[in-house]
C-alpha cells in the first residue's frame, strides 16, 4: 500500500521538495527495530494515541467551556455550568467530556507502564540517557497539564486540590510566597487562578506534542532497547518498523480501546477514581471537604509529601522524588541493562514498583496512623532504590548475557 | 524467567486494582451501611419520581440543569407538551426547574440553603441509595440528643436541617409501602437527571464494544499473519 502511494505523481512532486520518501523509508519502512519486543513495548505508541485523543477532545471542549468562577444560581459557577451544558445540551458533549476525563487517567496508565518498562529493562542506560531524560520532562509536563485541567470544572476537589498544591509553593524559602501568588494570580485560589490554569492547560499539551517529537527523534538516533538489554546487530537482528510493528501496535490499540471504551461508556467516573465524587459539589471556599486527595495518578507523590511533618521538607522530598529520575542513568553503574540478567536489581525494581503502588494507595485514602507508617516505609523503599543503585554493580553477580536475540 | 517483567507488572497491577477496589466498595456504602433500593429508569418510575420532585422537593430544592424542555426531549421521561405547559405555568421552556423558595427565606427557616439536586446523586457517595436512605432515615435519636424530625440515621453527623419531606417519621404501617415507593421513584429520577444521557451512552457503548472486539480480533489475525515468518 505504501509502495503504491509512493509511486504516484503527486508523491513524487512532494518528495522532490521535501524528501518525504526518504523520511518514510528511514523512519518507517526501513527503520530497524529489534525483533524480540514483548508487549511492554506497546505503551509508547499508546501514549502517543492518548495524547492525540486528549488534544482533539480538548479542542472541542474549549469551544463550549467557559473559564469563569463567577457565581450563578444555586451556588454553582459559570465554569461548572458550562461543563454541565457540555454534558447535557451539546450533541455528544457527554462523549467528548468523558473521553477527555477518562483519557487523562488512561494517559497516566500507559505512561506509567511505559516508564516501568524502561526501568525494568534498563532502557535509561547509555546510550539512551537523553532519551530517558526527555521522557522525565514529558512526565512532569503531563502531571502539570492534568493538574491544571482538574481545576477547570471548578468542583470542590478542583478548588481544594489547587489550594493545597499552590500552598506548597508558599513553603519554599524567599521566593515561595511570590511564586504562590504568581500561580494563583492573587492571595487565594479564585477566578484569576482559573483563567491562568486554563491558559496553561491549553499550552502544556501542545508543548508535550513538541517534546514528544524530540523524544521520538532521540529514539530513532540511538534505537530501541530490547528485553534482553543487549546491543544487537542492526542488520540481522532487526525487522522494519512497518509492517511488523505497525500491525503489532495496532493490535495494542485495539486492546487498549476495549479498556478505554469500557470506562468511557459504562463507568466514566471509575468508582470515583477518574472523576471524584466531591467534584460534583460546586467549589466553595468556605467549606473544606473532609478529605482532600488528588486524582489517583498524583497520589504517590502526595503521600511522599504528607510523610514529612515539616512542610518544606515534604515539598523538597516530593520534588526530589521526581527530580531524581533525571539522574537515574548516572546512578546506575552496571554494564548490564536488562533486569533479566541482574538478579539483585530485579528484586529492587520490583520492590520499587510495589512501593509506588502502595504510595498511591496511601495518598488516595483518608489519613490514618497506620497508613502514615505504611507511607513512610514505602517512601523509604522509593528513595532506597535510588540510594542503593550506585553500589549494586559492586556486588551483583549478573547472569551471562546471550549472544544475540 | 523471561516473563518476570510481565509478572511483576501484573503483580503491581493486580495489587493496585485490589487496593483500588477496596475503598471503592467501602465508599459505595458511605460510612454507615446505606439501605439498598432498586434504581430503575422505566417511564412509570421516572414520571412518579418527577411528580414527587415537583410536588414535594421543589418546595425547597431546585434542579436547575433540568429544563422544562428536557422533560419532553429526554425519551425516558417523554412528557407531552400539554403536561409540560401545565407544570411550568408562566415559566419559559428553557428555564430550569427552580424553586420558589429564595435562599434568604430558606436560611431564615432552616438555617441552610437546600442544595440544588441536579447532580446530587453524583455528588454523594452511594448515589441513589443515599437519597433513598436519607428520605426513609428519619427516626428518633437513640441518644435522645437531636429532636425528632431533625434526626436522620444516614445524614453525616445525623442532625439534618431538612424537615422530613415524605413525613416518614410519623407514618403508620399501612403507608410504608407507598412511601418507600415514592422514595425509590424520586431517587431513581434524581439518578437519571444526574446524567441524563446515561442510557443512550450505554446503548451506544454496547455497539462500540462489539465493534472493538471484532476489530481487535481481526488485528490479532493480521498480526499473526504478518509475523508468521519472524523467528523470535
Ligand atoms: C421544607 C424544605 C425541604 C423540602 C420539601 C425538601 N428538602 Fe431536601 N433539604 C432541605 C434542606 C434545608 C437541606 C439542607 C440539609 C442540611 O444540610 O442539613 C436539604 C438537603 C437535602 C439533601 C442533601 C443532603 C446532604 O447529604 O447534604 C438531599 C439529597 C435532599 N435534601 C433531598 C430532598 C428530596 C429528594 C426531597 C423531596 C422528596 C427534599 N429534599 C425535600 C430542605 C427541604
Ligand atoms: C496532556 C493532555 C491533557 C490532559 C492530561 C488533560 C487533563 C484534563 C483533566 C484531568 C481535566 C478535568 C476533567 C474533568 O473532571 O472533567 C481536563 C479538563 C479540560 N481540558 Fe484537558 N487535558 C489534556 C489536554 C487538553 C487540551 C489540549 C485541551 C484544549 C485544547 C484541553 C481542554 C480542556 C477543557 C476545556 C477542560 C474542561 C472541561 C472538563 O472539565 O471536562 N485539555 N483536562
Amino acid at each position: 500500500m505504501i509502495e503504491k502511494m509512493m509511486n504516484t505523481r503527486l508523491f513524487h512532486w512532494v518528495d522532490e521538495r521535501t524528501q518525504l520518501g526518504s523520511i518514510i523509508k528511514s523512519q518507517l519502512t526501513e527503520y530497524p527495530v529489534p525483533k524480540n519486543f514483548n508487549y511492554m513495548w506497546n505503551f509508547g505508541s499508546l501514549a502517543l494515541l492518548v495524547l492525540v485523543l486528549q488534544i482533539v477532545t480538548g479542542i472541542f471542549l474549549v469551544m463550549y467551556y467557559k473559564p469563569s468562577a463567577e457565581l450563578t444560581y444555586g451556588g454553582y459557577t459559570v465554569a461548572f455550568d458550562s461543563v454541565e451544558r457540555i454534558m447535557r445540551d451539546i450533541n455528544f458533549g457527554w462523549l467528548i467530556r468523558y473521553m477527555h476525563a477518562v483519557g487523562a487517567s488512561a494517559f497516566f496508565v500507559v505512561v506509567y507502564m511505559h516508564i516501568g518498562r524502561g526501568l525494568y529493562y534498563g532502557s535509561y542506560k547509555g546510550p539512551r540517557e537523553l532519551l530517558w531524560i526527555i521522557g522525565v520532562v514529558i512526565l512532569l509536563i503531563m502531571q502539570g497539564a492534568a493538574f491544571f485541567g482538574y481545576l477547570l470544572p471548578w468542583g470542590q476537589m478542583s478548588f481544594w486540590g489547587a489550594t493545597v498544591i499552590t500552598n506548597l509553593f508558599g513553603a519554599l524559602p524567599v521566593i515561595g510566597e511570590y511564586l504562590q501568588q504568581l500561580l494563583r494570580g492573587g492571595f487565594a485560589v479564585g477566578d484569576p487562578t482559573l483563567n491562568r490554569f486554563f491558559s496553561l492547560h491549553y499550552l502544556f499539551p501542545l508543548l508535550l506534542a513538541a517534546i514528544v517529537g524530540g523524544h521520538i527523534h532521540a529514539l530513532h538516533v540511538v534505537h530501541s532497547n530490547n528485553p534482553e538489554g543487549i546491543d544487537i546487530d542492526q542488520e540481522k537482528e532487526t525487522i522494519p518498523f512497518h509492517p511488523y510493528y505497525t500491525v503489532k501496535d495496532a493490535l495494542g490499540v485495539g486492546v487498549f480501546l476495549l479498556g478505554y471504551c469500557y470506562f468511557v461508556f459504562f463507568n466514566p467516573e471509575a468508582w470515583g477514581y477518574f472523576i471524584e465524587v466531591d467534584n460534583f459539589v460546586p467549589a466553595n471556599n468556605l467549606q473544606t471537604p473532609a478529605h482532600i486527595a488528588p486524582v489517583w495518578y498524583l497520589t504517590p507523590w502526595y503521600t511522599i509529601l504528607r510523610t514529612f511533618e515539616n512542610k518544606l521538607i515534604g515539598v523538597l522530598m516530593m520534588g526530589g522524588s521526581l527530580a531524581i529520575l533525571f539522574v537515574l542513568p548516572f546512578l546506575d553503574r552496571s554494564k548490564v541493562r536488562s533486569a533479566r540478567y541482574r538478579p539483585v536489581f530485579r528484586q529492587m525494581v520490583i520492590l520499587f514498583f510495589v512501593s509506588v503502588v502502595v504510595l498511591g494507595y496511601c495518598g488516595h485514602s483518608a489519613p490514618s496512623a497506620t497508613l502514615k507508617i505504611v507511607g513512610a516505609i514505602a517512601t523509604s523503599v522509593y528513595f532506597g532504590f535510588f540510594l542503593l543503585l550506585p553500589f549494586v554493580h559492586k556486588f551483583e553477580k549478573t547472569k551471562p548475557l546471550p549472544e544475540g536475540i | 524467567m523471561k516473563e518476570v517483567m510481565m509478572k511483576s507488572m501484573r503483580l503491581s497491577l493486580i495489587a493496585g486494582l485490589l487496593l483500588m477496589l477496596a475503598p471503592a466498595m467501602a465508599s459505595a456504602s458511605g460510612g454507615g451501611a446505606l439501605k439498598h433500593t432498586e434504581i430503575t429508569f422505566d417511564n412509570e418510575t421516572l414520571r412518579k419520581g418527577l411528580t414527587v420532585f415537583t410536588d414535594v422537593c421543589m418546595g425547597c430544592h431546585a434542579a436547575k440543569y433540568l429544563t422544562y424542555r428536557n422533560l419532553m426531549a429526554y425519551p425516558e421521561l417523554g412528557l407531552s407538551r400539554e403536561e409540560v405547559d401545565e407544570l411550568r405555568g408562566d415559566k419559559g421552556l428553557l428555564e430550569g426547574l427552580i424553586t420558589e423558595l429564595s435562599p434568604e427565606d430558606a436560611t431564615e427557616s432552616y438555617g441552610k440553603v437546600p442544595p440544588d439536586l441536579s447532580v446530587i446523586t453524583r455528588a454523594r457517595r452511594g448515589g441513589g441509595n443515599y437519597i433513598y436512605s436519607l428520605l426513609t432515615g428519619y427516626e428518633s435519636d437513640p441518644h435522645g440528643k437531636v429532636e425528632d424530625g431533625n434526626y436522620n440515621a444516614y445524614y453525616p453527623g445525623n442532625r439534618i436541617a431538612m424537615p422530613d419531606p415524605l413525613a416518614w417519621f410519623e407514618h403508620d404501617e399501612s403507608e410504608t409501602a407507598d412511601l418507600e415507593e415514592q422514595a425509590r421513584a424520586v431517587s431513581s429520577f434524581l439518578t437519571f437527571i444526574g446524567d441524563p444521557h446515561q442510557l443512550e451512552r450505554q446503548r451506544i457503548g454496547i455497539w462500540v464494544m462489539g465493534f472493538l472486539v471484532l476489530l481487535t480480533f481481526v488485528l490479532w489475525l493480521l498480526k499473526r499473519e504478518v509475523w508468521k515468518d519472524v523467528k523470535h
